[in-house]
């Protein structure tokens, strides 16, 4: 279950259109590494992880993301609330106009739509934190592309912020992966899949 | 009365606090200095979204109340009326607090 707080995670107050930097900022909305995709990966691994508190913590993460998600539609709703005919004709937004007009709709930059084929969910705990921990990195390597690449403060920083969060959701990924690790037999870890082999993993009487 | 983008502001700091503990704290369930740090902040986010849920709109659910909501009787449609409360204020997406 779910409730919505009625504000941002951080505030994000545009001021000046720029229909340009909606189209590349879109990525990080429903590209390969962006917040869709990494909140419908992490709340659809939860179910099958074999550790308690690493559930939780997909959990958690997975509803930040959707946070998130939040803050970078803001921002594009921002930079395009007041588009002229003018500028939605020029700075490469045009194409983008004509099938969603200023209505957000998740698509890479490039102009690939959202597709589930941009996250995994494999079943495998290894696997899938491992996924989670790449996916966190390229999310961050995305950010830093359009920090580079922005030159307006009032987009700098939320984008700076999340960035940030990229950060912290890798060395919480890197602590679960250890976790689940713990659980297992030391030299066992990576040729089964302790999700189904449930015979190899340690059960909670044998952890001391 | 209380300053509108003062109070969201100061609601926005301590939810990162809340927020960014509670991550550590899936990972680090016994730490004590982490637990403590949770408890004050969890208190002081409990107290500021009562606060501006009185002074202002409620900002989730639980601090929806038609009676005690918004005194200040800004950002609504229906000042001077009882009413639901839940759709007094700006949409987090307009940024028009701050």
């Amino acid at each position: 279950m779910w409730t919505y707080e009625k504000r941002l995670q951080f505030p994000v107050n545009i001021k000046e259109t720029c229909p340009k930097t909606a189209s590349l900022i879109i990525s990080q909305f429903g590209g390969p590494d962006g917040e869709l995709a990494a909140s419908m990966r992490y709340l659809s691994q939860r179910y099958t992880m074999p550790c308690k508190e690493v559930g939780g913590l997909l959990t958690d993460i997975g509803t930040e993301e959707l946070g998130h998600l939040e803050m970078i539609c803001s921002i594009i709703y921002q930079l395009t609330k007041n588009l002229s005919v003018e500028q939605a004709k020029t700075a490469g937004f045009d194409a983008y106009y004509v099938d969603h007009t200023s209505g957000l709709w998740p698509t890479a930059a490039a102009g690939v739509p959202f597709n589930a084929c941009e996250f995994q969910s494999k079943g495998d705990a290894i696997t899938d934190l491992i996924e989670d921990l790449a996916a966190e990195q390229k999310a961050r390597t995305t950010y830093d592309n359009l920090i580079r690449i922005i030159p307006d403060p009032s987009v700098r920083e939320p984008l700076k912020f999340l960035r940030a969060r990229e950060v912290v959701h890798f060395q919480r990924f890197g602590e679960a992966l250890e976790k689940i690790k713990s659980d297992l037999d030391a030299k066992n870890f990576y040729y089964f899949n302790p999700e189904f082999d449930k015979q190899f993993v340690k059960k909670p009487a044998d952890q001391g | 009365m209380a300053d509108r983008c003062n109070l969201l502001q100061q609601i926005n700091e301590i939810s990162f606090t809340v927020n960014d503990l509670n991550l550590y704290l899936d990972t680090h369930p016994l730490d004590e200095n982490a637990l403590d740090a949770f408890k004050q902040a969890m208190e002081q986010r409990k107290q500021l979204l009562q606060t501006y849920a009185e002074n202002f709109e409620p900002l989730t659910m639980n601090c929806i109340c038609p009676d005690t909501n918004n005194k200040s009787q800004t950002k609504t449609k229906y000042p001077g009326q009882r009413h639901f409360t839940w759709s007094d204020g700006p949409l987090p997406w307009e940024g028009g607090t701050l």
